[in-house]
């Protein structure tokens, strides 16, 4: 084979755990791409490397153990080497645990690409006492096999030779690796010449669509429906065959051929696999795991752990979240000193710099639980978390993992949205993603301070933020139920989950994986985000009136005094935020509040604005009611917030604030992960209309109690 | 079988079996009732059986079996019993037809046949394939269904009937792995999951059949469960190892 300009695509593939992701930074280093795949969520990371006279570019696929429709990750790893053709396929493959690993190997063959298995962590399979004998093991499995230690970066230069001799030599391929049986082939066969003059289709090897027809596989089905000529004929057969080979075997043919698959791999172990010593990693695996999944300690353990992970981002992230918003303060006066009063001056200081702000700000936090969940994911600690947590989230219809993004929400609903991606199930990640706006983040504890300060006596204050926590997760169980069932039913994910060995996770593989998201985050999300912050900036600043102004600035230079200038001020921006769309909006949504208790001008405007941030209903309540004084905390602005509210309604405000509409970078961020507007939409939606439901109960209730 | 014992004497020695085990003691008036015939010609065979030693008996006292006696009609009144078998499940007669049957044929036929039918009924019984009544096929045959028809497909469903039993016969006690301790160790033997996905993704993972498991632990919260197979950990939902089927592979050491 000629290979054009000597370029070459490797796809690199494994099983998750296998050191995959050592392999491709060791074979790429820094220089690395990552976007989606087209259509799904499935992250696509691209890598290049020139050796020799070769440009590479290694396309590492997602992480899977096996080529079904049933999984997103299998159907973007097969698509991508079915669509794409790559000139080689790289199978990482955990040495120390060669029978499962090598399941996927089996069925890459099947499609018909070059393959080269890279026996990775082989320094670990050594130690575990495994020998293999290379040659033999190569010729059974016809593949070339390159030893390597990922993360020693050992074996590399060897597997980068055995890619260029793989993709220039004439070998043909070895197709029917495993022989399933007289009678499955004999049916493989028939179904295989039915296959053979379908254009449309000439892509797949007839072989591999036969035995994925005989599987049952949903995606293969369809391609055949949609392009082949004799589509009847042939999925008529293809039933017909699974009935046949049914009765024969009474269990699907699907389980055959993996109990073959697996037939064929440990008779290949068998001959040229040994195994001389005890298994002394896994022995430590073992006993580290009983402490940490222990009856009695592993939830404690767990609970710690999540504690210090919420510690982390939140304590540790605090600080650089305060120079960036100094830093952004002090900009943006900077650029009100220089430039005129205007429009610009505004646009600038108090839309772009503070929009560009309200992205960065959240980096710290994003950066830090990153680097945590890398950590968790990376050391195996993550499979346990969900182990442990299951039992609970399973009864909500969610996955063991939902807990940890969940958990993160009470921080902030942004980096919460992103850590659902180790949600393998879309359902699942969807449904999790829904929910977690309800877990009441920080941002929406500057408003329960003001009003349970101003409402609440110091004694109950405590206990009424904390019922306010407590509803929002009686929500999100209640409506991740809901959801669950109705709006994204299916059976729950089945939890055949591996537990892999501790390992130390490297430095380099954590930053890099740090380094991903939160330029993913800048870079994605950022840019709605500050799209909607001088939205947002617009909408409370026109229209303006001129002549208000003009008025307001005579008054200020006749004033006596600082105090009074502070006031007229005040008074001024009140006034011009009434005016502006946000107070018109404010006042339409007061009509809409009314029922439930809020059907002030000013709560309206407030919970409007609160939509750019959940903590500006404070800094627009102070502008509204304390004119001039806009310090949340101030003893004026309490005074005048209780001529508008009762107790009742402020315990209605707060949780009106706690339920409704996610912050406008949440959305940006639902929107990002799940690639479409339609769940950010539904998410305001839903939000918006269980805070008035609920609102409307809380006050209806009150008032019948006589609390009003 | 006693040489010399006429049909008759073989119904008295059953029936003072029968009487005697169901009701204690066998009297001469029961006796007659049993067999329809009047108390003289019991007391006659009575004593007839007396001098051969295969009963006691006194005038007006209660009929016992003398021990070889009791074995003489041990083994009439098990050849009675597998001739009413044959007739009634391998032929397909009715219970009232076969018990007559049973009763004429057992005086009638000679020693040998008699031994080779009850061989014959005692082996389509044990026979897991129960292929000598083909669960009735013949008694359909018999009502005019033509021979060989539907057989592949009973042979399927017996195939498929046969199946968890064939461990059963090496006497294994089978389990579902959600009930297997941590420490021990089990082998599955059938693997049935709710959906198809699910299924797949055991096999893919390796639960297979054949394969060996052991339970490592149990989560805090009491589920999931973590099982070692093919050199890795797995977790697995106990519902999830409700639906496989395994054998115990001795106690952990």
């Amino acid at each position: 084979m000629v290979v054009s300009q000597n370029r070459l695509t490797i796809a690199l593939a494994g099983n998750p755990n296998s050191g995959k992701t050592t392999v491709f930074n060791a074979l790429t280093g820094a220089r690395q791409h990552v976007g989606n795949y087209p259509g799904v969520t499935v992250e696509r990371k691209e890598g290049y490397r020139r050796f020799g006279d070769y440009q590479l570019t290694v396309v590492d696929l997602p992480g899977t153990y096996s080529l079904t429709a049933h999984s997103v990750d299998e159907l973007v790893a097969r698509n991508f080497i079915v669509d794409e053709r790559p000139d080689v396929v790289v199978q990482v493959v955990d040495a120390s645990n060669l029978e499962r690993n090598l399941y996927l190997g089996t069925q890459i063959m099947e499609l018909k690409v070059p393959l080269v298995l890279a026996f990775n962590m082989s320094d670990v399979a050594d130690s575990r006492g495994y020998r293999f004998d290379y040659e033999r093991l190569s010729a059974l499995l016809g593949a070339p096999i390159v030893p390597t230690v990922g993360h020693k970066g050992v074996g590399i230069d060897d597997l980068l030779r055995a890619v260029v001799e793989v993709a220039s030599s004439e070998r043909p391929l070895h197709e029917e690796l495993v022989h399933y049986g007289r009678d499955i082939e004999a049916e493989i066969n028939r179904l295989g010449g039915f296959l053979e003059d379908e254009q449309g289709l000439d892509k797949y090897p007839p072989r591999w669509v036969a035995i994925k027809l005989l599987e049952g596989d949903e995606e293969i089905r369809e391609k055949v429906r949609r392009s082949a000529v004799k589509a009847d004929r042939i999925l008529a057969g293809a039933q017909a065959a699974i009935g046949r080979l049914q009765k024969l075997y009474v269990d699907p043919p699907a389980v055959v051929i993996a109990e073959a698959r697996y037939g064929f791999i440990s008779g290949a172990c068998e001959e040229a696999v040994r195994i001389s010593t005890v298994e002394a990693r896994h022995d430590m695996s073992d006993r580290i795991d009983t402490v940490l999944t222990n009856r009695a300690l592993g939830l404690p353990i767990f609970l710690v752990l999540m504690w210090l992970v919420f510690q982390l981002t939140f304590t540790l992230g605090a600080p650089p979240m305060g120079w960036i918003e100094a830093f952004f303060g002090w900009l943006s006066e900077l650029v009100a000193g220089v430039l005129p009063e205007g429009y610009v001056r505004s646009l600038l200081a108090d839309g772009i710099i503070a929009g560009v702000g309200g992205v960065l700000v959240f980096l710290p936090n994003i950066l830090l639980l990153f680097l945590a969940i890398a950590f968790l994911e990376d050391s195996g600690y993550m499979a346990r978390a969900a182990f442990i947590m299951d039992r609970i989230m399973h009864k909500i219809g969610l996955h063991g993992k939902s807990f940890i993004p969940l958990l993160i929400g009470f921080g902030c609903t942004i980096p919460a949205v992103m850590a659902t991606r180790m949600l393998e199930n879309r359902r699942d990640r969807i449904v999790t993603i829904l929910v977690s706006p309800l877990m009441s983040c920080g941002a929406r504890l500057p408003v329960y301070v003001l009003l349970s300060g101003a409402f609440f006596g110091p004694a109950v204050a405590g206990n009424v933020i904390f019922s306010l926590y407590i509803l929002g997760i009686v929500l999100a169980v209640l409506m991740g139920k809901l959801f669950r069932r109705y709006l994204l039913p299916g059976p729950s994910t089945p939890f055949v989950m591996e537990l892999p060995p501790y390992r130390l996770p490297t430095a380099r593989g954590l930053l890099i994986h740090m380094w991903q998201r939160g330029w993913f985050y800048l870079k994605k999300a950022g840019t709605i985000i500050l799209a909607m912050s001088v939205v947002m900036w617009a909408l409370s600043t026109f229209p303006r009136r001129k002549e208000l102004e003009g008025q307001y600035a005579s008054r200020i230079e006749a004033a006596a005094d600082e105090e009074e200038v502070a006031h007229l001020e005040g008074e001024l921006a009140q006034k011009q935020l009434e005016l502006s769309f946000a107070g018109r909006i404010g006042k339409g949504l007061a009509h809409v509040l009314k029922p439930v208790g809020l059907g002030e001008w000013k709560i309206g405007t407030a919970l409007f604005a609160g939509f750019g941030a959940k903590e500006i209903v404070v800094s627009t309540l102070g502008t509204l009611y304390s004119l001039g004084e806009s310090e949340g905390e101030s003893e004026a602005l309490r005074g005048a917030l209780k001529e508008d509210l009762s107790p009742l309604k402020a315990y209605v405000f707060m949780v009106f604030v706690l339920i409704y509409v996610p912050c406008v970078a949440s959305v940006a961020v639902i929107k990002r992960e799940t690639n479409s507007w339609r769940w950010p939409l539904f998410a305001i939606g839903y939000t918006t209309v269980l805070a008035w439901v609920v609102s409307l109960v809380i006050y209806q209730g009150g008032v019948l109690l006589g609390l009003a | 079988m006693a040489k010399g014992l006429s049909a008759s004497l073989e119904d008295y020695l059953e029936a003072i079996l029968t009487l005697t085990e169901g009701e204690g003691a066998a009297h001469v008036k029961r006796i007659a009732e049993r067999l329809e015939v009047t108390m003289p010609s019991v007391t006659g065979a009575l004593q007839s059986l007396a001098e051969r030693r295969l009963v006691n008996y006194r005038p007006y006292g209660a009929v016992t079996l003398t021990g070889r006696g009791r074995k003489v009609a041990k083994r009439v009144s098990v050849r009675h019993d597998l001739l009413n078998r044959f007739f009634e499940e391998v032929l397909g007669l009715g219970a009232e037809s076969a018990e007559e049957n049973a009763c004429r044929i057992e005086h009638v036929m000679d020693d040998d046949a008699l031994e080779r039918l009850a061989s014959y009924v005692e082996f389509s019984e044990t026979c897991p394939l129960k292929i000598c009544t083909w669960h009735g096929g013949f008694g359909r045959f018999c009502e005019g269904e033509p021979g060989g028809k539907g057989c592949e497909e009973r042979l399927q469903e017996l195939v498929a009937r046969l199946r968890p039993q064939e461990t059963g016969e090496r006497k294994v006690k089978e389990l579902t792995l959600d009930r297997i301790k941590p420490g021990q160790k089990a082998r599955i033997l059938r693997v049935s999951a709710a959906s198809g996905a699910t299924s797949q993704r055991m096999s893919d993972m390796g639960v297979t059949r054949g394969t060996v498991v052991e339970v490592k632990r149990v989560a805090p919260l009491g589920d999931p469960i973590e099982v070692k197979l093919k050199g890795y950990h797995l977790s697995l939902r106990k519902e999830e190892a409700r639906g496989i089927t395994v054998e115990l592979q001795g106690e952990p050491d």
